[in-house]
């Protein structure tokens, strides 16, 4: 099956990248500059905020996937977009899980070097925003573990996709939906291949993202 | 020139500085010594406008480059640290290379900075601040992890810069021969407060406090 690669499987791949893809972008656009934030300024309730941000790390996804499925159901606020059901909703809900895990681990970072880097660039005059692009450029090897592992939280998640995406054939579903479809149908060879086929991903990931940091320390 | 006025600077329950007034004037050379712990580093960064005082003011419309004392050689080649730090200038190039040259970095301008030995780290963070042109330099022990070698490239460097732009220098140092051979007035800190202001040979010969002659007196010229 796996040397076939039949239209469907084709079909399911190219579903779940797209969504990993765009939830890991929008996590780290949204995240990235708000971990940078709360690492380099000290502002009150900043502590709150870590707090915050560190407890939704646990949200279990089905939550978050109910949340997004009350949100955008017909009777939700968001019903009228009339988008449930979609890989859009389905990027919405992992990127309420995925956000604040960027938000995190990007705090995390750039707190550890922070004060010597702004009192440099307070030194030689730079803008707030050149001070920005150098916290995010010097830490940039560990902020692509961030995005790997944004990437990672995104492809192996199920709970919240399956809510709302609700894992309809040739549309939204996804290998992880796939695999817990086909385990409940006992197509258990379809349910390996798929699982096979996630981890090369994520190893073929990985294997770029390790090739990108050694680029980085040369 | 810049002002400072009844600055006060208090870190949980200990005051690390407390000063009534001191200027500075364009074009002098000011040394800050005192020990470990004195404030020294605490009044430049006020001086510098890298931390707030808790009370009073600095007055001042000079354009100032700080020295940290801690360097981070930023992830790019020795050039590019440098580049990047320089303000819009037309001869950009020749005068990083002028830079480099003068402080020993040239056989390295192509070499990643965070492979440089802390001494060359600390000529490159100098570089970047001698790169623009300031009316005063704000520098917080700028050849602390340097050699006999490194320390003489740093100070004429310093030296030159100075001779170019007229600027004024306020630094700190542990070393009373640096202090000697830079400056023209040598500012004492004893907790966070100024204990002694004056030419260094007026310190050296005739110091006003009994703190001041005892810590002179320990000084191994």
């Amino acid at each position: 099956m796996l040397m076939s690669m039949d239209k469907e499987l084709l079909q399911i791949i190219g579903v779940t990248l797209r969504m990993s893809f765009f939830s890991t972008l929008i996590s780290c656009l949204l995240g990235m500059p708000l971990g940078v934030l709360l690492g380099k300024s000290s502002f009150k309730g900043k502590g709150t905020i870590i707090k915050l941000t560190g407890t939704f790390m646990g949200l279990p996804p089905v939550v978050a996937g109910l949340i997004v499925y009350m949100l955008f159901s017909k009777n939700g606020i968001l019903g009228s977009l009339d988008i449930l059901f979609t890989v859009e909703v389905m990027v919405i809900a992992q990127c309420m899980l995925i956000v604040p895990v960027v938000i995190n681990l990007t705090h995390s970072i750039t707190s550890v070097n922070s004060a010597c880097l702004i009192e440099t660039a307070k030194g030689l005059n730079f803008s707030k925003g050149k001070t920005a692009i150098l916290m995010l450029t010097e830490n940039k090897t560990a902020l692509f573990s961030v995005v790997l592992s944004a990437f990672g939280r995104s492809i192996a998640e199920v709970g919240a996709v399956s809510l709302v995406g609700g894992n309809i054939q040739w549309k939204t579903r996804v290998m992880t939906t796939a695999i817990m479809l086909e385990t409940n149908k006992g197509n258990f060879s379809f349910a390996l291949a798929l699982g096979i086929i996630l981890l090369l991903i994520s190893f073929t990931v990985n294997i770029i993202a390790s090739f990108a940091v050694k680029e980085d320390k040369q | 020139m810049i002002k400072l006025q009844n600055i006060k600077k208090i870190y949980g329950e200990r005051t690390v500085l407390n000063i009534d007034g001191l200027s500075f004037t364009k074009g002098e050379t000011v040394a800050i010594v005192g020990p470990n712990g004195s404030g020294k580093s605490t009044l430049l960064k006020i001086i510098a406008g890298v931390i707030k005082s808790d009370e009073g003011t600095v007055e001042t419309n000079s354009r100032m480059y700080y020295l940290p004392q801690q360097n981070i050689p930023f992830r790019k080649s020795v050039r590019k640290n440098i580049l990047i730090s320089m303000e819009n200038a037309d001869d950009k190039e020749i005068r990083c290379n002028e830079i480099l040259a003068e402080l020993g970095l040239a056989n390295l301008a192509d070499k990643n900075a965070k492979g440089l030995s802390g001494g060359e780290c600390q000529r490159l963070a100098l570089g970047r601040v001698l790169i623009n042109e300031g009316d005063f330099l704000v520098l917080d022990e700028p050849s602390s992890a340097a050699d006999i070698e490194g320390t003489e490239m740093i100070e004429n460097a310093i030296r030159k810069y100075k001779d170019k732009t007229g600027c004024g220098v306020i630094m700190t140092t542990h070393s009373p021969v640096q202090a000697l051979k830079l400056a023209e007035r040598v500012i004492m800190l004893c907790d966070g407060k100024i204990v002694e202001d004056g030419r260094p040979e007026e310190l050296l010969i005739n110091p006003k406090t009994q703190w001041g002659k005892k810590f002179i007196s320990k000084w191994k010229l």
